[in-house]
This record gives C-alpha cells, sequence and structure tokens, in this order.
C-alpha cells in the first residue's frame, strides 16, 4: 500500500467510522443509564433513513437542486431523520422498556423485549414501505468539495463526517455540561440515591433514548444518503456499532465515538489489503484483540465517571 | 412473587413481538388462487421464490406470470379440472429455503412447483423435492452446479451460467479497447457460479482477467469501487442482484470508473436503475430471458401481462408463464392419471414449444437451449438489443 493509497482508505474509514461512532452513542448511552442493551436501536436508525426518504421524495424536485436549495434539502433530511429516530426511540421506551422497570423484571427479559421489539419494527416497516430498497432524491451534486493529502473528498463524505463530528460534539456538552447530562450520569452512578436527591429519574431515561434516538435517527438519514434505505439496513451497521461500543468501554461516550472510527477504519483497511470479504474478519479479529487486553474497552467506566 | 408475575406478564409480551414478525413473510401466502374454472379435481402449482426480503422485484415478476397462466387457464374453460396456485416465500435466502419447500410438498394437492427462484435456495430445497416425487421446475436458477448434483426431479427451464457468462465474455472481447476485465461476484451461489464461468471464457478469449469478491451486505462500496478503478479495467462484470449493484454503480461513477459495465439477469430489472439513477446508464444486463415488449411471440403476452397487473413484465415473466403453461399441458394430456410423479415424468421427457423458446431437458434436467440475450440501460429505461450471437457475429 503506498502513501496515497493509505490516505484514500483513511477517508473511507473515517467516513464509515464517524457513522458507527453516531450509531454507537445510542447503545452507549442507554446501557449507561440502564445496562440495558437495546437491540431495537437499528431499527432507530432504519426509521431515520425512512424519514429522510419520505420528506426528500415528496419535497425535492426531479431536476438538479443546486447551491441554498440543497442545503435546505440537507438540513431538512436531518431534521425529519431525526425526529423520527427520537419520536421511535421514545416511543420504544414507553411502550417496550418502561412497563418492564417499573415491575423491575430481570435483565434478560430487557434483552428480550429489544430483540421482539426489533423484529416488530423492521417487519412492520417491511409492511409499510415495501421489501424494495429505495435511493434518496438527490439533493446536490456529489462532486470533489476539496482534497486533503491528495484524496479528492466529495460532497457526501465531508456532509457525513461534518454532521457526526458535530453531533458528537453536542452530545459530549449534553452529557458533560447540561443540567440533563447531570441527571443521566447520576441515575447511571446510583439511580436509587439520584431519586433521592430528587431526580425524575423516568424523565432522565426518556430523554436519554430520545437523544440516541435523535442521533441514530440522524446517522440513518446520513446512511442512506451514503448507500440506500430498506427495511433491515439497520441490521450490519447496528451489530458493528454495538461491537465499536464495547470496543470504546460501552456506557462511555468518548468511547464509543473512538470505538466507532476505529472499527471504520479498521474495516476499511482490512477491505484494502484482503478484499471486501475478509471485512469483518478483520474488524472483528481486532474487536476480540483489544477486548483480550482491556476487556472493559479501550475507554472502559461508564457514563457515570466521564473519561 | 413480584418476579414471577412480570415473567408472566413478559412471556406474553416478547412472543406476541415475535408472532408479529411473522407477518413479515406472509406477502406470497397461500392466497392467490384461480377463480373461476372448469370445476372436476383442483390442482395447486407452486411458487418458491423471494416474495419478500431483498430482490423481491425478481420473484414478483415470476409470481405475475404464473399467476396469469393459471388465470387464464382456469377461464379458457378448456380444462376439466381447476388450478390453484400457491406460492411460497424463501426470501431468496438458502437458509429459509427447506422450510418453504417443506410447505409445498406438505400441501398434497400441489401437483408441480415452479421454482426456486434462486441458485442458493435451489441447492437447499432440490433434494427435498426429489424426497417428495414433486417436480421442481425453475424459471431462474442459474448457477452450472445444480444439475450436476443429480436431484431426482429439479429441472432447469433457463439456459445456466455456463452460457451467461461465455455471452458477457465473448460480447466485451467483441467491444474496442477491452484488455482487461475486472470480475466482481456477490459471494452468494449464482454470483461466485457466474463469476467461474467469465472469469474462465475471458482467460479462454485471451483477456487478462482480475477477480474479486465483495459480498451484497457490504455497507459501503467506496472502498470496492476503488479498488475496481485502480485495476486499470477497461471493463466490470458484476455477478450478483440488483440490489447490491444499485449502490454499487453509483460508488463506482464517483470513484471516477469510465469502463464498460456488465452485469447479469440478477441485475436485470428496472429497480437497477431507480437505485442507481444516472450510475446505472449504458451499463450492459445479459440474460437467458428475452424482452417480452419487443419479441413478435410475447407482445400479445405482454399486453396481457400489462392489463392484469398494470405494469410490463420484468425478467422472467414470460419465461415463467411458460413453465406454468407447460404444466398445464402435461396435466391435460395426463388426465386422470395426473399426479406428482406422472407430471415430472411427462414434463421431464417431453417438449414444449412456449413463447419464448422450446423447452426441452436432457437427462440431468438441464436445459437443452442455451441463447443469451443483452440489454441496456438507456435514461429511465432497459433497452433490449437482442441474442448476443447475432450482435458479436458468434
Amino acid at each position: 500500500m503506498s502513501l496515497q493509497d493509505f490516505w484514500d482508505v483513511l477517508v473511507l474509514g473515517v467516513v464509515l467510522g464517524s457513522l458507527y461512532a453516531v450509531i454507537a452513542i445510542g447503545y452507549t448511552l442507554v446501557y449507561g443509564v440502564l445496562q440495558l442493551l437495546n437491540f431495537a436501536h437499528s431499527e432507530v436508525f432504519m426509521s431515520g433513513g425512512f424519514g429522510g426518504l419520505i420528506i426528500l421524495t415528496i419535497v425535492v424536485p426531479a431536476a438538479d437542486p443546486s447551491g441554498i436549495q440543497s442545503v435546505g434539502y440537507v438540513l431538512l433530511g436531518i431534521a425529519a431523520g431525526a425526529l423520527i429516530g427520537g419520536g421511535v426511540a421514545f416511543g420504544l421506551e414507553r411502550v417496550a422498556y418502561r412497563p418492564l422497570r417499573r415491575r423491575g423484571a430481570p435483565r434478560l427479559v430487557f434483552l428480550i423485549t429489544a430483540i421482539g421489539a426489533s423484529f416488530f419494527i423492521y417487519n412492520l416497516a417491511g409492511k409499510v414501505f415495501g421489501r424494495n430498497a429505495a435511493r434518496m432524491p438527490t439533493m446536490y451534486e456529489n462532486k470533489t468539495l476539496f482534497t486533503l493529502f491528495g484524496t479528492p473528498i466529495n460532497v457526501t463524505q465531508a456532509l457525513v463526517v461534518a454532521s457526526a463530528v458535530l453531533m458528537l460534539i453536542l452530545v459530549d456538552f449534553v452529557v458533560n455540561r447540561t443540567k440533563l447530562g447531570s441527571g443521566i450520569r447520576a441515575v447511571a452512578q446510583d439511580p436509587e440515591v439520584a431519586s433521592l436527591m430528587g431526580v425524575n429519574i423516568d424523565r432522565v431515561v426518556s430523554r436519554t433514548f430520545v437523544l440516541g434516538g435523535l442521533m441514530g435517527g440522524v446517522a440513518g438519514f446520513l446512511y442512506g444518503t451514503t448507500t440506500q434505505v430498506w427495511y433491515t439496513m439497520g441490521f450490519l451497521p447496528g451489530i458493528t456499532a454495538f461491537a465499536a461500543a464495547v470496543l470504546g468501554g460501552i456506557g462511555n461516550v468518548r468511547g464509543a465515538m473512538l470505538g466507532g472510527l476505529l472499527l471504520g477504519v479498521v474495516e476499511a483497511m482490512t477491505v484494502e489489503i484482503w478484499g471486501d470479504s475478509w471485512r469483518y474478519v478483520g474488524a472483528f479479529a481486532v474487536l476480540v484483540a483489544v477486548l483480550m487486553f482491556r476487556p472493559t474497552g479501550i475507554l472502559g467506566e461508564r457514563v457515570a465517571r466521564t473519561a | 412473587m413480584l418476579n414471577r408475575s412480570i415473567v408472566k406478564l413478559a412471556i406474553p409480551v416478547a412472543i406476541g413481538a415475535l408472532a408479529l414478525t411473522a407477518c413479515g413473510s406472509d406477502d406470497g401466502g397461500s392466497d392467490g388462487g384461480g377463480g373461476g374454472g372448469g370445476g372436476g379435481t383442483t390442482y395447486k402449482i407452486a411458487f418458491q421464490g423471494p416474495l419478500s426480503g431483498k430482490n423481491v422485484a425478481l420473484g414478483e415478476n415470476m409470481q405475475n406470470g404464473i399467476q396469469l397462466a393459471i388465470d387464464e387457464a382456469n377461464a379458457s374453460g378448456d380444462y376439466d379440472f381447476t388450478l390453484e396456485y400457491v406460492a411460497t416465500d424463501d426470501r431468496g435466502e438458502p437458509g429459509q429455503s427447506s422450510a418453504a419447500a417443506q410447505l409445498v410438498i406438505d400441501d398434497s394437492d400441489v401437483i408441480a412447483a415452479i421454482g426456486p427462484a434462486f441458485s442458493g435456495p435451489a441447492e437447499v430445497a432440490a433434494p427435498l423435492y426429489g424426497e417428495a416425487g414433486l417436480l421442481a421446475a425453475s424459471s431462474s436458477a442459474t448457477n452450472p452446479t445444480l444439475t450436476e448434483q443429480g436431484f431426482p426431479t429439479f429441472l432447469r427451464a433457463v439456459p445456466n451460467d455456463n452460457a451467461q457468462g461465455a455471452g458477457m465474455a465473448q460480447f466485451l472481447a467483441a467491444q474496442d479497447g477491452v484488455e482487461k476485465v475486472i470480475v466482481v461476484d456477490d459471494v452468494s451461489p449464482y454470483g461466485e457460479g457466474l463469476s467461474d464461468v467469465a472469469v474462465e471464457s475471458l482467460t479462454e478469449l485471451g483477456i487478462e482477467v482480475e477477480r474479486a469478491s465483495v459480498p451484497a451486505d457490504t455497507p459501503d462500496y467506496s472502498g470496492a469501487a476503488r479498488n475496481v478503478v485502480q485495476s486499470g479495467a477497461d471493463a466490470m462484470i458484476y455477478a450478483g442482484y440488483y440490489e447490491a449493484l444499485g449502490p454499487f454503480a453509483v460508488s463506482l461513477e464517483s470513484a471516477g470508473f469510465d469502463g464498460i459495465g456488465v452485469s447479469g439477469d440478477g441485475s436485470n430489472d428496472v429497480q437497477f436503475i431507480s437505485l442507481a439513477g444516472s450510475a446505472s446508464d449504458q451499463w450492459y444486463l445479459t440474460c437467458p430471458c428475452t424482452d417480452a415488449t419487443a419479441e413478435a411471440a410475447t407482445v400479445d403476452f405482454a399486453e396481457r401481462y400489462q392489463t392484469a397487473f398494470n405494469q410490463p413484465p420484468g425478467t422472467y415473466s414470460a419465461e415463467s408463464y411458460d413453465v406454468a403453461q407447460m404444466i398445464i399441458g402435461a396435466i391435460a394430456e395426463l388426465g386422470a392419471d395426473a399426479n406428482r410423479e406422472s407430471v415430472y415424468q411427462a414434463v421431464a421427457t417431453g417438449s414444449y414449444e412456449g413463447l419464448t423458446k422450446t423447452f426441452e431437458f436432457d437427462e440431468t434436467g438441464e436445459f437443452t437451449n442455451d441463447a443469451i440475450f443483452i440489454y441496456q440501460v438507456e435514461g429511465d429505461g432497459i433497452e433490449y438489443l437482442g441474442p448476443i450471437e447475432e450482435l458479436t457475429g458468434g
């Protein structure tokens, strides 16, 4: 691999990794607060993809849009993805998890419900939207925007990375600097004490889901923009992002970002060196190797004690 | 005690959620049916193929063709039996195939099955159909090895990928400036089989070949597209289905690939264009299928299909219609002797003049005709160019 190849592949890895990072945040936040593996997060991601697709199919004209129009369409798609993702996550918490939490159900039951909810949502989406994949309408001309280390970066790549970075900064700020963030951290540390100190646990949990859902929804829209949207699109990126969250240290927000980026880059490098069919072999070998030496993930810890 | 009551509540919730997911695969269901008809005995003709999941458009094309044949037979009043259509959905996945086949086999009214549509599921289901003595005539599973495995009742009613792969190679060799070709498969039994043959045929024709595999569920095609461009190939053959070729073609366009793109019957659907948009333009698509709306013999069929389903026939619609007609003809000829075994024997040893071609099989169940046709994406549609042999003067 020449140095130029290295930069080219690094860019591909960072683009994919930023998406993983944003999805991984959803897993990590919920796990940090509830110790719950929300496998239905893949479907929150998928819903965001459909949210963006539907609204853009309605508003984007057939002719190639440009300039300020394109910016508007992208923002509209992001907003729709966030809204639907947040909404689905909110609904999930209310319908699938809160009743169990109120009754103090064992952890295993939450896990099964999460899997059930995931199956339910994607099959429902298949029924409602059909089984065929669909392409996002053309929001902009996907030309080369600038060159970095000799690697041309196109509009989609720049859009994905910029949105991901903004979202990651935003969520880091929310968790570490806001009142909601203190609540999240307090509940993660010790729900009973937090409750005694006047933290409304239900509200914190619900908002944590919504925060993760907003991120997942936007990631779904961005992913749909890079490839296509279909009813089982959440499965593979969801599993990979979950692995990324574990790699970084599940429950740790910055760990999820790091894990996502790392897994994306390892995947891209694996593809470059050994070919596409080795993609997950390489990525998951790294995952296992890292976890053997650091079973708590690279940054370990949990939301409670922020990195 | 509290915990126990929660478990009591949680279990039905979980089971309910799982049960609801079963709705996902009921699209094809067992509905359909033929309406009116001549009364007497009722025979069921089954179809196994992707009626949900990815690549569902290919399954629906075939389903409609079979449905039309059955509806027409029932309405014609020519037969003293009634036909019923049953469909079983394997989602185009080998893992779903044996359960799907078993549903068909267990229904004792089913006298013949059309399918499985895809090569992977066909490999899994063909032994089961064999044990049950039930004809499984696939109008689209093209992996060459299928007929080499000695499945007792499997017939392939379509030229296999030896013909298609060779056709692709022959076509590219006839184009100007094609010195190196990259062949990419989707790591499915269909894709790998087609890729094997294409690589071999290109090598025989003295063209430099590079081979790569990109799994169909790849989340990101940009790396693969980059490798195609870096290979310096003048043309690329994609051996896989349209659902994956859509985003791949988009990535190829943004990576700056300017060579000739060729794919096979798995990509020959307008869905490819809707997924890839302008990136699909000028791609060549080969198929053992003819264009029902272009060939004189099938124009009339295409009109009836359009009336019935409000869309033009797609890939393998006319071929599936022919296979259904061939089976109906066999049942009629056998009269009171019609059963699973006699129908298989009659079809396997007979010859049927269909709209698209003559259907005849050798002793392994292989189709005896090997004509391959080529299409090209032009704007919003797929244009039929004709038989490869004629175009390349071969």
